[in-house]
């Protein structure tokens, strides 16, 4: 199975707690705990950055945008317990900034993500491992189009930089809690009528 | 299905990481990146010593040579480096020699940032010998990295070679 950074984005504290522990080493001069650090986070980046609509190999070059950014600017990190934030915060900016000048970017990718499917035994469909899982795409794929670019973002990064995706996502800032909450409402709905 | 909302989002992201998996290779393409970054300010630049005549003649203008070599030797301040580049198969290998022998990690591949994720990584063993294989084709540059903490390696500075072609 692909678990390519699938510890459960930064919900998981597990990760959280190792992502801050890394930071404050390479920090007092510890030099490949940044590596340790762009290990377990790059992963957590790339589906920040995919959720904003970009396709992978621009989503690549943000990601590494975002290291050397941090590389550069390190000093603004101020609480190296905000690391996973200021980085899922800087990826989100830098892939609003190259969707805005690039016209590779795409709202959505729907039908590439509907080819990889179980539809029929094929080695793509070894990617979705259970029922559950294809259930629930089945019901994120009725959602309306902001709803799955909100829940991706959210289910990444729970508590994100509400400004930020304002932005990306083109939304008042206002409204982000309130469509969050509406659309893990519809979400359940959709499970529980798929059922 | 769990009907919290944690257990819910947690489906989700397992959900994407199984649907749009983040490439494999896609921290080792960061690091490669910020290994140059790190020390760009720093890269001193080599200098082409010499084309080197090799029997099988080099290549230049286009006339292609179906199994032409070529070999340049660039020199620093601290030590030269010279490279080999042949045919085979199916493409090109390139060879290097570092002199005098030091720990080094060699990076291959085109200039800027955009493309850094293609750059190709090596490194010098105790002869000063490295080799790409099947080295990455077009004008490209060579970044030689002393690997801190290995021997002399902290006093030696980082070279880039001018772009040349493979």
């Amino acid at each position: 199975m692909a678990t390519h950074g699938a510890p459960g984005g930064p919900t998981s504290s597990a990760l959280y707690d190792a992502a801050t522990d890394a930071f404050r080493r390479w920090r007092t001069g510890d030099e490949p705990a940044l590596d340790d650090l762009v290990r377990m986070m790059s992963p957590v980046l790339w589906h920040v950055v995919r959720a904003t609509g970009l396709d992978r190999e621009a989503a690549e070059d943000v990601v590494q945008n975002t290291w050397l950014t941090l590389v550069r600017s390190a000093d603004s990190v101020r609480d190296a317990q905000a690391i996973t934030r200021w980085l899922c915060t800087a990826a989100r900016r830098e892939a609003w900034r190259v969707s805005k000048v690039s016209t590779r970017s795409r709202p959505v990718e729907d039908e590439v993500l509907d080819a990889r499917m179980p539809v029929q035994s094929s080695p793509e469909s070894e990617v979705v491992t259970s029922d559950e899982q294809a259930h629930l795409w089945r019901a994120l794929s009725r959602l309306p189009e902001r709803c799955q670019k909100l829940l991706r973002i959210v289910a990444w990064e729970p508590r994100p930089d509400y400004s930020s995706v304002a932005d990306s996502l083109g939304m008042p800032i206002g409204s982000i809690g309130p469509t969050r909450r509406r659309c893990l409402d519809k979400l359940r709905l959709e499970l529980g009528g798929l059922a | 299905m769990n009907t919290f909302d944690d257990d819910l989002l947690q489906a989700m992201a397992d959900l994407y990481a199984a649907l749009d998996p983040a490439p494999a290779d896609l921290a080792d393409g960061v690091l490669a990146r910020l290994a140059v970054q790190d020390l760009e300010a720093e890269f001193e630049l080599f200098t082409l010593v010499q084309p080197v005549d090799t029997l099988a003649g080099t290549r230049h203008g286009d006339e292609p040579e179906t199994s032409a070599t070529v070999a340049l030797e660039f020199a620093g301040s601290a030590y030269r480096v010279l490279v080999r580049i042949s045919d085979t198969d199916d493409g090109r290998r390139l060879d290097g020699w570092v002199v005098p022998a030091l720990p080094m990690r060699a990076l291959l591949g085109p200039q800027g940032d955009a493309l850094a994720h293609t750059r190709q990584s090596a490194y010098a063993d105790r002869e000063g010998r490295f080799e790409f294989p099947a080295a990455v084709t077009g004008e490209v540059r060579l970044w030689l990295l002393p690997q801190r903490g290995r021997g002399d390696g902290d006093t030696v500075p980082a070279f880039v070679t001018p772009p040349f072609l493979v």
